[in-house]
Parts: structure tokens; sequence; C-alpha cells
């Protein structure tokens, strides 16, 4: 069997994408390299729906504009030669073997899917990164495959040491490359941990149908590149599968359906110049040759753009509801300032969920409405946010999380603490404690107490340090709520300092 | 060998050292007190001024230096132990002979950081058989300490089966204990949730250090943090007073870095409750005090 340059490249793509997920976390340097989140920095869906939802241009997603620019000029390469999910479907997909193809997706229902989120991006409701392919990549491994990893590993370690006791240190160097340089350093469960898994395997499960099932019938980014690749320069000849051979239809892993080249479905992997017994198929310039008139199926009918015109509509309007209550504890990442704005920019990659060191971050479900699903929120009781640290800010790929110096990020206010003294020991035992002035980062301490002179319940005299916040020194960096000694609820909690404005409005 | 076979040779080899005899008479406390801009060169006159670290670590010891980690933070804010203090103490031990020097903490911000930050991590980094290591969570072991404030606690297994544990703290203001010093620096072998003792710090302190006794107790006060502690992060708060206090007894030492805070030992609950307990001597006039 012949390796296709297309392959190569592939593998190349796929080993550079776990490198940078794998460096997408603290490895003893305040600075990230900026590089680790490459692929959605040059995703053209990601550089489109934020366009549309922001209405604004940012640097940031230029190299997707790039992107764009040379699928326009090249065709859908991107799915062929680079995307690592695509490449994970292809070393899949010869293992499993084919039923009939669903007929179902031999619609229109990638379009639709499409301009929904697109239109839905319009009305300020970014949630392109819910289905962006990286993005489900990203979010499967960040939130199930690397914890189990690490988990699995961390478990063999353990068991080592029940088993060898301190003799265990002699192998130690083994172990302390693995933690410095591959696994995740602590272990996390995810909520949603479920769910990303899922949304990959169906990608996988649906190869039993027909190879690269996703990226033909239902890859939003796919789908817009192969919009784009309409308009490419290149194209393949013959344009048809040949009487005598029609070999191209077993070959061919996406654009050969039907008799007719299917040339949005075609990826570029150059198996078929490759595996022609005839030597027939080429690439050539649109401007080689004679043309002939293109017909080109319609699509973009009149009824797929109303009708995700309608449905983005309802996405992103229908499920505005937010509940109040869960509203007061919806903390977003240091220098997320508005929520409207942080969800018409946010991607729900994972990258600053997977970044973040003490495990502060979790994806989102319900808190902040249905439309939030993966975003991240700020749960102090499981992590707090270190006061010296912004690489959250550093991996974001959209600027939704601002990339903020960190004398400045150390001032950013995610909310504000309160005590509740019916909790708190100085208050409700009148026993001293303090745990949480003491970890106050902020120098001069947001948290402060006052002294009291009281009996205890026993009649014993004691001078009580009772704790409050300094409102306008707090940015609510929640580690005293986590830090809090009391066995489940903490006595001192972080609320949203500002009332989150209504989705949309800002 | 196990603890009490070392204090014994310790003991006599300070006798063989020739040392006057009048330090060790019966309630006496031995302390030194060396100061001076380089900190490697101070701390190791300190040691050298209690006869040296020899008497402390043998060929084959396993060391345990547990400094001051605690934080994610420079240096010069003084929020945690002086990384040419640690230098120095480490190439002592391993020039004694001890087989391995681990050195650990286990810090409230993210442990990468602390080490990192502290300047511990590039201190240490390349010192032959001198480890920083992160604390394990399979390494704790639920000890049985019948204490007065704490029945049974999880202590870092690596602390207790080590051959010399050399405690080196960072002296600073704390809130709630007002000073953090040695009989602190403990809660660092501490597993499970630490902030519990703070509902009875003083004899939660003394119960530790009850059971895990330091043998060598180093303090580092090179800067010292005035106030805002235990984490500080601001210069305004530190001091640089260009001391290293070293000794043999816990207490004593506790008490005579309190002065350098214009405190008086009796200030320090801590302390106080440690003296009466009997785990060393608080009265500065009852303790000898070497300049180094
Ligand atoms: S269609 Fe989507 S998943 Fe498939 S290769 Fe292209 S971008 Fe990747
Ligand atoms: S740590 Fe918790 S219980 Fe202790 S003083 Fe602070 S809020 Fe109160």
């Amino acid at each position: 069997m012949k390796i296709t340059s297309s392959r190569i490249s592939q593998l190349i793509f796929l080993a550079i994408f776990f490198v940078l997920f794998i460096n997408t976390e603290y490895r003893g340097k305040d600075e990230i390299s900026a590089a680790v989140n490459s692929f959605f920095r040059a995703n053209p869906l990601v550089a489109i729906s934020y366009l549309l939802s922001t209405k604004t241009m940012t640097l940031l997603i230029l190299p997707g504009i790039l992107m764009f620019v040379f699928s326009l000029l090249l065709g859908r390469f991107f799915c062929g030669w680079i995307c690592p999910l695509g490449t994970i479907i292809d070393l899949f997909t010869n293992r499993i073997k084919k039923i009939l193809p669903l007929k179902f997706l031999k619609t229109t229902f990638k379009y639709y899917l499409l301009f929904t989120l697109l239109f839905a991006a319009l009305f300020n409701i970014n949630m392109a990164g819910v289905l962006d392919p990286i993005a489900i990549l990203v979010r499967a491994l960040t939130f199930f495959f690397y914890p189990l990893f690490g988990h699995s590993v961390k478990l063999g370690w353990t068991g080592l040491y029940s088993l060898m006791g301190d003799n265990r240190d002699h192998i130690d160097f083994m172990y302390a490359f693995l933690r410095d340089y591959i696994l995740p350093f602590r272990d996390t469960l995810y909520p949603l941990a479920f769910i990303s898994f899922l949304l990959f395997a169906l990608i996988i499960l649906l190869e039993r149908y027909e190879e690269r099932n996703w990226c033909k019938n239902l890859c939003p980014l796919g789908t817009l590149l192969g919009l784009l690749s309409r308009f490419s320069l290149f194209r393949r000849l013959p344009k048809k599968l040949c009487a005598d051979c029609r070999e191209c239809k077993n070959i061919c892993p996406t654009a050969f359906d039907e008799d007719i080249l299917q040339k949005q479905d075609c990826i570029l992997c150059m198996d078929c110049t490759l595996k022609c017994k005839f030597n027939r198929v080429k690439f050539s310039s649109v401007f080689k040759g004679r043309r002939t008139k293109e017909k080109t199926p319609v699509v973009l009918g009149r009824r797929v753009f109303l009708g995700s015109l309608l449905s983005g509509f309802f996405l992103a309007k229908s499920f505005a509801f937010q509940s109040p209550r869960e509203q007061e504890r919806l903390l977003r990442p240091p220098g997320a300032q508005k929520e409207g704005e942080f969800l018409k920019k946010c991607v729900r990659c994972g990258e600053c969920i997977k970044v973040c060191l003490r495990n502060a971050l979790y994806p989102d479900l319900f808190k902040s409405g249905f439309y939030g699903m993966f975003t991240p929120v700020f749960i102090p009781r499981l992590g707090y946010c270190e006061y010296n640290c912004n690489l959250c800010g550093q991996v974001c790929p959209t600027g939704a999380i601002p990339n903020q110096p960190i004398e400045e990020k150390k001032k950013s206010v995610m909310g504000v603490a309160v005590f509740d003294k019916n909790l708190c020991l100085p208050y409700a035992k009148k026993i001293n404690c303090i745990v949480c002035e003491e970890h106050c980062p902020v120098p001069g301490k947001a948290i402060k107490f006052e002294l009291s002179e009281e009996r205890d319940y026993t009649g014993k005299k004691v001078t009580l340090k009772r704790p409050y916040i300094a409102d306008e020194l707090c940015t609510g960096c929640g580690i005293c709520e986590n830090k809090c000694p009391l066995e489940g609820k903490s006595a001192v909690e972080v609320f949203a300092k500002v009332k989150k404005s209504k989705h949309g409005a800002q | 060998m196990d603890r009490r076979d070392f204090l014994k040779l310790g003991l006599s080899s300070i006798f063989f050292a020739g040392l006057p005899k009048i330090i060790f008479a019966q309630g006496t406390s031995t302390l030194s007190v060396s100061e001076g801009k380089d900190y490697a060169a101070i701390t190791r006159n300190a040691i050298n001024a209690l006869g040296g670290i020899q008497k402390f670590v043998k060929k084959g010891d396993v060391v345990v230096i547990k400094p001051n980690l605690g934080w994610d933070r420079k240096p010069e804010y003084a929020a945690t132990t002086n990384p040419f203090v640690l230098k120095a103490i480490a190439e002592e031990c391993i020039k004694a002979g001890a087989k391995k020097v681990k050195v650990f903490d286990n810090p409230c911000n993210d442990p990468r950081r602390c080490y990192e930050n502290s300047g511990t991590n590039g201190a240490l980094k390349g010192l032959k058989d001198v480890e920083l290591k992160q604390m394990e969570d399979e390494r704790y072991k639920n000890v049985r300490i019948n204490g007065v404030a704490l029945k049974e606690w999880e202590l870092y297994d690596e602390a207790l089966s080590a051959n010399v544990f050399i405690n080196v703290p960072i002296a600073k203001h704390h809130s709630l204990t007002r000073l953090t010093l040695a009989l602190k620096n403990m809660m660092g072998i501490m597993g499970g949730n630490r902030g519990y003792i703070h509902r009875n710090m003083e004899d939660s302190l003394s119960d530790i250090n009850k059971v895990v006794k330091s043998h060598l107790v180093v303090i580092d006060a090179t800067r010292i943090l005035l106030n805002h502690g235990p984490q500080g992060g601001s210069l305004n708060d530190v001091k640089v007073v260009n001391k290293v206090i070293a000794s043999t007894d816990i207490v004593a030492a506790d008490a005579y870095a309190t002065t350098l805070f214009g405190l008086n030992p009796q200030d320090i609950a801590a302390t106080v409750t440690a003296y009466k307990r009997g785990l060393g001597e608080m009265n500065l006039s009852k303790i000898k005090v070497i300049k180094a």
C-alpha cells in the first residue's frame, strides 16, 4: 500500500495537536506558548461565528480568516490534510464494517445545521463551538480521556507504593518524567465528561454507516469549507466515474456517493490519483484546458435559508431563560466582564478549563441557561483562582477571556465574597479561625477582622477575631471559599458582583 | 538507626567534641544567631556554632528538610524560606555523608508554582542526592497522636521515616497566632483539612511537635514579614534582618525569633503552650545564645 502525502501530513498534524494539547498546562513557566490554541485560531468556523456575533474584528481570528481564503483558493484541504478529528476517524473507519448509509443524512441537513449556528451567532449566541470538530475533540480529551489516563497511571503508581513502599523511589524518575511532561497535574472529575465523550463516540459510531459520515453529512466546519471549495481554483478530472472502471467510488472517502464528483465534499486526499490503475486522474487549475459549465447542485435554496433563520432565532432567543438563583453564583473566569459579551466570544473549546491550575473552572450545563452549555464557570468551593496566574487568558483563542498582563489580572474582579454569619465560626460558635484571612492573597488583605471581647458558650473570656470583607479590595478569587475549613458549605462565598445582564443586551 | 540512638550518638559526640559542659547542663538550651549578607555563609556559621552538621547527620542518613514554601511568592516578599539558606543546609548534609536529602512542603497555593517562584527549584537544581519533592496523597499515614487537641491525624510518611528532620521556617507574621515560626511550620507535614486545627491552634501544634521532633531548627530571618502574613505580597511589610537562627530546641528558637518582631515569647500562645508542655525552653534568660 502506498502512503499518500496527505496521510503523512495528517499524522504530523495529529501529533502536533496532541503535543499542543498536553502543553496546555502549567509546566513551570508563567507564560504558555501562544501556539497551544493554533487549531482554534486557524479555524474558519470559529472566525466566522465570532465575526457574526460580535460584529467586530480582532487580530486573534486572523489565521482563521486566512484559512478561509486558502480554502477558497485550494478547496477543502483542511479536512484531508489537517483536521485531527478527521484523522482519527480515518484511523478507525477501516476497522468498522459498513452497513447502508443513513438516508436522512443525505439531505440538506448539514446546511440547516451550519446556517442555524451562523444565524444564532448573528443573534448574539455563538454556539458554533458546540459542534465544532476541534472543540468536540478537545473537550472529549479534556473532560474524559485525559483525566481517565491520568487517573489510571496514578492508580498504578499508588498501587506500587502499597506493594513496594519506599522502594518505589528507585523508579521515581520514570514517574517524575510522566508527571512533569505528560500527565495532568491533579485528577479532576468534570461534569459533562460523559456527554463530551458521547459526542465523540457517536462520531466514531457513525462510521458504521459510511466512511467519513460525520465529515460528509454533519460537520459544520466541513460544510463551511465545502461551500468555499466550490469556488476553488482546482478541479479534479475526470469529473465523473469512468464507465469502464468506477473504482473511485470505492477509493474516495467522501466525494463519490454519486457518479459525479461532489466538489464540496472532496477533501483533496489525492487517494484517487495514486490508486487509479489507468493514471487518468489529475488535479488541475480551472483556468487550464477547456472550460466546461459546471452544474452545482442547489443547496442554498430559499428553504434552507429561511429554515435556519428561524431555528437560529429560536436557538438564540427562546432558550434565554436563566434562573436568577443560578445567576447569583454565575462566575466567569477573570477578565470576562459582561456576560453577554462573553457568550458572543466564547467558543467552548475547553482550553481554559484544561489549563486552570487549581481546577476552578468547569464546563457549564445550566447555570447560564441552555446556551451556556460547555462555557467555563468558576466554582470556588472546588478550586480557586490563583493570584499570580493568568494562563486562561493566555490560551483563550478568541479573547473571550482577555489576555491580561498579570498585574492587571490580579485586579480583575470576578465577584465579591460574602460571609454567612450563621456558619462562620467566630460569629456562630465563638471560636477563632480566620483561615480565610490567612489565605487572602491581596496585599493588605481584602478580608480583615475586628477584635471582639466576649464570653464563649462555656463562660470563658475570649478575644474573637471576626472577619469581614473589604469590598473595594475583594476580587472574588475564591480562595477564602475554597479553604474555609467548614465541612460542606463554606461560611464565605463568592457572588457575582454586577447583576449580569440578560443575555444579548449587555 | 532509630531516633533514640541518634540522639544518644549526637549527645556523646557533643561531649567528646569537648565543648563547655555548662551549655548542656539541665534546663539550658543553646541557640546560635548569625548575621550577615551572605545567606549561605551565615547559615553555615549558625550550624557550625552548634557543633556542625555532622553532629546531626551521619553517613548514610536520609535527611528531610522541611522549609516553609506555602505561598506562590518571590523570595523578596518574605513569605517563603530563603533558597540560599536551604541550599546551604542541603549541601552541608550531603557533605556530612547523607545518603539522600528530601525537601518538601505541602503548600497552600499551587505546589508547582510555590516551588518555582520561591526560588527553591532553581536553588536545589543539580545538587546530587538532593530532591525537591511533590508530596503525594498516598504517603500520608494515619498516626495516633493522643494529644490534647488531636487524637489522630494524617502525617507524611517520609517525614516520619527520615533519620534526621530539619525544620527550616521563615519568621513571619500571622493574624491568628501572631507569628508563624518553627512550631507552626510542622503543619506542612499534615494532610487532611488542616484549617481545622485553627480552632485550637496552640494545643494542636504542641501535639504534632510531640510526635515528630525536629532534630535541628534553622529559622530563616534573613528578611521577615511584619504584617499581612502569612502571605504578605507587599514589600512594605518586609524588613531585612539578615539573620539566621539555629537550635536543637524548637521552643527556644521560636522564642528568640519572636524578639526580632519586638515581641516577647509570652506574647505567642503557641510558644507558651509548647513550653508548658515540656517541648523546650522559652525563658530568654535561660537560653544560651551564641553569636556566630
Ligand atoms: S469534515 Fe469536519 S471533522 Fe471532517 S475532516 Fe473536515 S473539519 Fe474535520
Ligand atoms: S475560614 Fe470559614 S469559618 Fe473560618 S473564619 Fe473564615 S469564613 Fe469563618
